[in-house]
């Protein structure tokens, strides 16, 4: 074990350190997680816009995680299951987006018989310490440093992960404990811990999935966002939210599923039939129960005689996702261009459309 | 029961837990680094201790001049030179300066030629008296290594802010250090030695940036896009993971394995500048 101060490796069975004096916490043994009820999520703030801060429980009395929904006992900081600090207020805007809940750095999690320590504020690393039992998947580039005995292997995948990445093919590996193995990120912004219990299931955009436990299945499904934007004779079909969209889920047993998103990420549960426009570049994950179509904005323009911008195909409109609920969605603050937004639309999925 | 210590002979110093510098018991911050004094150490289970997060407007001496630390997003280090006092640094990453402190350019020894985004690579050097403040492009931490005499450091190419006049610089070529998405070109590492006096090298790494102290013999497989500085008498070697798998008939990946001893630092993000 190493001490918590100065990080020096230091004998198990020290109670000092010899490099620089500090008690050795001897960390008592984990006590396994049980699979918890599942959750009863979305019961979705119908937005009366400054609905009151919740009461603050006791402190020592029972509580629940504010992002994940996990029993915690009174006793504890920060979420065993998501890593989310317990105790902080959630932040919440007047309109209704969430903030992820504070992380404390250092935070740890646990899932199976592993734990994940989620280390720095900037670009966070997740640093698991994964037991022999368990075994995780990623993406290889991803990957941070991983201690030399543990093994890692390419994934045999059903044809759903054959994607590219900046030119390469996605690699799907597989990591078996026991053994420590990190990952992070190429950008500053927030890990996004989802705890997923048996039958829960969530929608993600591509490129945003870091790592899950080997008990979250993966499946895909064809978005049906595109557009066809045309140059002379140059045709190009765009996929603002990816061709495929990843769908994972715990079958059988509870499975963690750790997201990264650049800036900050706010969430919201919408109401049925509510609906709000988003980047389609900015969402993160959906609830499958969320539906989504392409939304076309064309502002009034400032030619109000009929000549000139006759049709409306030409280029200036806006492009928005159209999210419908009932259930989560979660966006990020920093996000790509959309490709194409600017030139000649020919041909699209079906959208809906708003002339100011 | 073993005697007390007797309670009139308090503690004079407390020693920096970052730079083994030795401060006033009353000081907040390490004057040799800056490093938080009253902070606890942020160290994960696996062994990884984070950089000391440096507090806004901390301010730190080396030779006879100060540096004051800016900024906490993309931090700003800013060096009031002391007369004679000077430091040397690639020209790219100059924030502001005196319009009065001269600038003169390092002769390098070796011909290797080396390029920076299409300019000759040149480090140049400042002279004080004066004030001359440097930033880099992304999110980051500064890190600060008080170099004794006789210490090496290895330093990934572009990483170094500054180091200062007592420090001799000096670089080599790795091939295949880098991340598989760029490519196998391989990349520069530069070296920093001190002479006869202690100096200072101030490095900004992207992201968050941790430190390990391997035991000899003891190593670590690390994505080399990761890879920020080591004491030289950590061994690198870059090894293939062939990474089989029914659809592409195999990958490689390529990770740094680092083996102690000595200290090596990542950082969590990367950003890859091609030199040639």
């Amino acid at each position: 074990m190493f001490c918590t101060n100065c990080g020096s490796p230091v004998p198990d069975t020290a109670n000092f350190c010899t490099a620089c004096g500090s008690a050795v916490r001897h960390a008592p043994a984990p006590a396994p997680i049980e699979p918890a009820a599942p959750i009863q999520r979305s019961q979705p703030v119908q937005p009366p816009p400054r609905a009151p801060e919740p009461a603050v429980t006791s402190t020592l009395a029972p509580a629940t995680c504010p992002w994940c929904g996990a029993e915690i006992s009174g006793a504890q900081l920060s979420c065993p299951r998501c890593g989310a600090t317990v105790k902080a207020p959630v932040l919440r805007s007047e309109s209704g987006w969430g903030e992820l809940p504070g992380r404390k750095d250092m935070a740890k999690l646990q899932f199976g018989n592993s734990f994940c320590q989620i280390e720095g504020l900037y670009v966070p690393v997740a640093d698991v310490n994964l037991a022999a039992s368990d075994s995780i998947y990623f993406t290889h580039h991803v990957l941070l440093w991983k201690d030399p005995q543990l093994t890692i292997g390419a994934m045999s995948l059903a044809s759903g992960w054959k994607r590219m990445f900046a030119g390469l093919p996605l690699i799907m590996l597989q990591a078996q404990g026991p053994g420590h193995i990190a990952f992070s990120r190429d950008a500053p912004g927030e890990m996004i811990a989802l705890p997923l219990q048996p039958g829960e299931e969530v929608d993600v955009r591509e490129h945003l999935f870091m790592l899950a436990t080997g008990n979250v299945s993966y499946d895909w499904f064809s978005t049906n966002i595109w557009y066809t934007t045309q140059s002379g004779d140059d045709k190009e079909t765009h996929y603002p939210v990816g061709m495929f969209m990843d769908r994972f889920s715990a079958p059988e047993a509870p499975g963690l599923l750790l997201l990264h998103a650049a800036g900050n990420v706010f969430v919201r549960d919408l109401a049925p039939g509510q609906t709000i426009l988003v980047k389609p570049t900015a969402l993160i994950f959906k609830d499958p129960s969320v539906q989504m179509q392409l939304h076309f904005e064309h502002p009034r323009s400032g030619l109000s005689l009929g000549f000139g911008f006759g049709s409306s195909n030409w280029s200036n409109r806006y492009y928005w996702l159209r999210l419908w609920g009932p259930g989560r969605i979660a966006v990020q603050s920093v996000f790509d261009r959309m490709e194409g937004e600017s030139r000649y639309l020919s041909n699209c999925s079906p959208a809906t459309e708003q002339h100011w | 029961m073993p005697d007390a210590i007797p309670a009139a002979q308090p503690l004079e110093r407390i020693q920096c837990q970052w730079c083994q510098g030795m401060n006033e018991k009353t000081a907040l911050t390490c004057r040799a680094c800056g490093a938080p004094l009253d902070i606890r150490n942020l160290v994960s289970e696996s062994g990884w201790r984070e950089a000391p997060r440096l507090r806004d407007m901390t301010e730190f001496s080396f030779s006879s001049s100060t540096c004051q630390v800016e900024g906490e997003i993309v931090p700003v280090a800013e060096i009031h030179l002391g007369a004679n006092d000077s430091v040397f640094f690639e020209h790219h990453i100059m924030l502001w300066k005196d319009d009065n402190v001269p600038l003169t350019v390092l002769q390098l020894s070796g011909g290797l030629k080396r390029a920076f985004a299409g300019m000759p690579f040149i480090i140049s050097v400042a002279t004080g008296p004066g004030r001359i403040a440097f930033s880099r492009d992304a999110t980051g931490e500064l890190v600060v290594l008080p170099l004794h005499p006789g210490m090496e450091l290895d330093v990934r190419e572009h990483a170094f802010v500054l180091a200062s006049h007592q420090i001799d610089y000096s670089f080599v070529r790795v091939k295949g250090l880098t991340n598989i998405l760029f490519g196998g070109q391989g990349m520069f590492m530069d070296r920093f030695v001190t002479t006869n006096s202690p100096g200072m090298v101030l490095l900004h790494g992207y992201g968050n940036v941790f430190e390990r102290r391997l035991k000899a013999g003891e190593s670590i497989m690390v994505e080399p896009g990761a890879f920020l500085y080591k004491d030289s008498s950590v061994g690198m070697n870059v090894e293939f993971q062939q990474l089989s798998s029914g659809f592409f008939g195999g990958t490689n990946m390529s990770l740094a394995r680092m083996t102690g001893p000595g200290r090596i630092g990542i950082q969590s993000m990367y950003v890859h500048h091609h030199t040639e």
